[in-house]
């Protein structure tokens, strides 16, 4: 039993042969078409068949294939102009890729209180149920990293660097629990601890007989210049969220860098071509994967009119996934006739785009 | 009896069931598991409100509250049955009247308190790996395929020759092992860090314990817990083992630790180690398990050790630094 691809070949075919016999051998020697040609015939009609507006798996149904050879034979078989138009043109959409270009999170995100008051609580409860930490085992003792040692200890109480002034063996262990506006829950306060830790003057002395003290670098900022500019452009803004590329149609609607698709070509060359077309060959970029994460179908309000036999009553675009790596987007030679671009996150997009545009869309941006 | 009684038990509550029921029905027909739900549906109006929610106590409870003050003013002490509870050291069955608390409560013998963070690396799993291997790993199947019925995966003899009776079946073409079935990738099942075992052996072991115990120290140190010894199992007399003999230790870290100690691995470790021509191509079993060895040297570079190395080799590291 054939394949249904064979089945709608051989079905060409066929169409072909009686497409030859009913023209006038006339015509068939002015175009020096012959007989043995049909199966070459029938590939051609075949791959004209493949233009942008029917997609490869649309291909292999039979009922495509066959419309499509109906409206292109009277095309291709004669030199003027069809005399007889395809009786009924065919509904088709117009496939476009789009690329859904991120950059992920650069930097943890921000704790909520309660995740911050109970990390907070179990570092002491550690403290607690833990055995005494063993100086003679990690210090000689009398060397200047065991003064310093005992130094830092009488301060905290404690061996752990990040959690406050707290005895975990003493009288009032049981006082573990911070009063209300304290800020040793705080991440910054802690950093802020650590760092100290850090760097503490050293017991020991250099050569010139002062004290060393070690340079400890601050961790950057977790809110950068962007963010205080409010720069949409920049990709160094709101680090700890996923960022997305939106670029400004001619027409003035903000979505997904988005093309027709060219020939033969499938989505994921598509997606290549489309970074490489709007936002210049300065950025890194990854498409991840083959297939799309996402469609967004757009019905126009008169259809177009009929071209090549079929009509386009819309369009289906299919977005594909994209990181990038390294470098920014630049607007300057792009081929797509954008205007801006702007990096944002998802629910900065929900404001920018169409209900209907972000309703295909909100499904497959990520929260955070 | 209770057979019989059962549909008249069952009528009231499926009734009261069905009213609940019939107020979505009739609004829509269908609705999506990404559409906006209600914010507060009746239903849940009747739980009990959560503290976290109520507002905070007010400014003169706050300004006066000073549970250590308290304390301290308190004349006699509390008897320790108000503050001390020790749980049961065994186990006596359900019907004893002093049952063990639950291992999540701080009081239990068995808890172990964590997690202490929000790793930066599991963060970024399920920020940027996890949905980027989903869209790697999906297979599109068009409505109504019917994938094709696949060969057994031991394949039998064509009975060609009479010496092919009752032979039992041939393996898979390749090898002899029958490979890990895999099932479809989808949202629940994408592949994720489970486990990370560490494990030394100490060759010196054999003659003198000590050395065991220094690798326990190690491996205790990078993992942050407790590592456990093994034994050999066979003697292979080459390399001078003898079994039952403890040669090696061992230690499993899982969650917020394995995390941790992996950071520590690809952003600190192995960036250090000169020359490293990377983890081998064909370790692993290509099932889920990969392994691969650190140089002495290598171990040496991790923060946690290296602060003792540092302490040994004190004065020539200062010297270093003045330079």
């Amino acid at each position: 039993m054939p394949v249904p691809w064979q089945l709608s070949v051989s079905r060409i075919l066929a169409k072909a042969d009686t497409i030859i016999a009913s023209t006038p051998t006339k015509q068939l020697d002015e175009m020096n078409v012959g007989q043995s040609s049909a199966r070459s015939l029938a590939l051609l009609i075949c791959w004209s068949a493949r233009e942008t507006t029917v997609c490869k798996s649309c291909l292999r149904r039979q009922y495509s294939i066959s419309a499509a050879v109906e409206s292109t034979s009277a095309i291709s078989m004669s030199h003027a102009p069809p005399v007889v138009q395809a009786p009924s043109p065919q509904l088709a959409f117009r496939i476009r890729a789009g690329v859904v270009l991120s950059r992920p999170p650069q930097i943890t995100r921000n704790q909520t209180p309660f995740e911050k008051a109970f990390f907070f609580y179990q570092r002491r409860l550690n403290e607690r149920l833990v055995l005494p930490f063993s100086r003679y085992f990690y210090f000689k003792a009398g060397t200047p990293a065991d003064l310093e040692w005992k130094r830092k200890q009488a301060e905290r109480s404690t061996p752990a660097k990040d959690i406050g002034v707290y005895n975990a063996y003493g009288e009032m262990a049981w006082d573990d629990e911070l009063l209300v506006d304290a800020k040793e829950s705080e991440p910054e306060t802690q950093v802020d601890c650590l760092l100290k830790d850090a760097e503490a003057p050293g017991v020991g002395s250099d050569e010139m007989g002062g004290l060393r003290k070690e340079v400890v670098e601050r961790p950057m900022p977790r809110v950068t210049e962007a963010d205080r500019k409010g720069d949409q452009r920049s990709l160094d803004r709101r680090l700890d969220r996923t960022l997305y590329l939106l670029v400004k149609g001619s027409e003035g609607r903000w979505g997904f860098p988005a093309s027709a698709l060219i020939g033969r070509e499938n989505l994921h060359e598509a997606a290549e071509r489309i970074l490489i077309q709007s936002g210049g060959v300065n950025m890194n970029t990854w498409v991840v994967g083959n297939v799309p994460i996402g469609h967004y179908h757009f019905d126009y309000p008169n259809p177009l009119p009929i071209k090549d036999g079929v009509r386009e009553s819309g369009e289906k675009t299919f977005f594909m996934k994209a990181r990038i790596m390294a470098g920014q987007a630049d607007l300057k030679k792009n081929e797509l006739g954008l205007v801006d671009f702007k990096w944002l996150a998802k629910e900065e997009i929900e404001k920018a785009v169409g209900p209907r545009y972000w309703k295909s869309l909100k499904s497959m941006l990520a929260e955070q | 009896m209770a057979l019989r009684e059962l549909p008249r038990r069952v009528g009231p509550t499926l009734a009261n069931d069905a009213r609940l029921i019939a107020r979505p029905l009739g609004t829509t027909q269908y609705r999506n598991a990404s559409s906006q739900t209600r914010t507060t549906p009746e239903v849940f109006e009747d739980l009990e409100r959560s503290s976290l929610a109520s507002p905070g106590p007010s400014e003169d409870i706050v300004k006066s509250f000073d549970p250590v003050g308290r304390s301290r003013q308190r004349q006699g002490k509390l008897p320790p049955s108000r503050y001390q509870f020790r749980p049961p050291k065994y186990y006596r069955g359900p019907l004893h009247p002093h049952q063990p608390p639950p291992q999540s409560s701080p009081e239990s013998r068995l808890f172990v308190p964590g997690p202490f963070s929000l790793p930066r690396l599991e963060q970024h799993y399920h920020n940027t790996i996890a949905p980027d291997l989903l869209t790697l790993a999906y297979s599109h199947l068009p409505p109504g395929f019917v994938p094709p019925p696949k060969a057994p995966r031991l394949r039998t003899w064509d009975d060609s020759s009479p010496y092919h009776k009752n032979r039992p079946a041939r393996g898979p073409r390749g090898g002899d092992v029958l490979r890990l079935l895999k099932r479809p990738t989808n949202f629940h099942n994408i592949t994720k860090l489970e486990k990370v075992t560490i494990h030394t052996m100490v060759k010196g072991a054999m003659e003198d314990s000590a050395h065991l115990h220094v690798a326990g120290m190690v491996v205790q140190a990078i993992t942050s817990i407790r590592a456990t010894s093994c034994k050999a199992k066979e003697s292979v007399a080459g390399f001078g083992l003898r079994g039952g003999k403890y040669t090696s230790v061992k230690a499993e870290i899982v969650g917020e630790s394995m995390y941790h100690f992996l950071s520590r691995l690809v952003d600190v470790v192995l960036p250090r180690i000169k020359d490293w021509k990377g983890a081998k191509g064909s370790s692993g079993d290509s099932s889920g398990n990969i392994s691969f060895g650190l140089t002495p040297e290598a171990v040496g570079l991790f923060p946690e050790v290296e602060v003792n190395y540092d302490m040994s080799v004190a004065p020539r590291s200062r010297i270093k630094q003045t330079c």
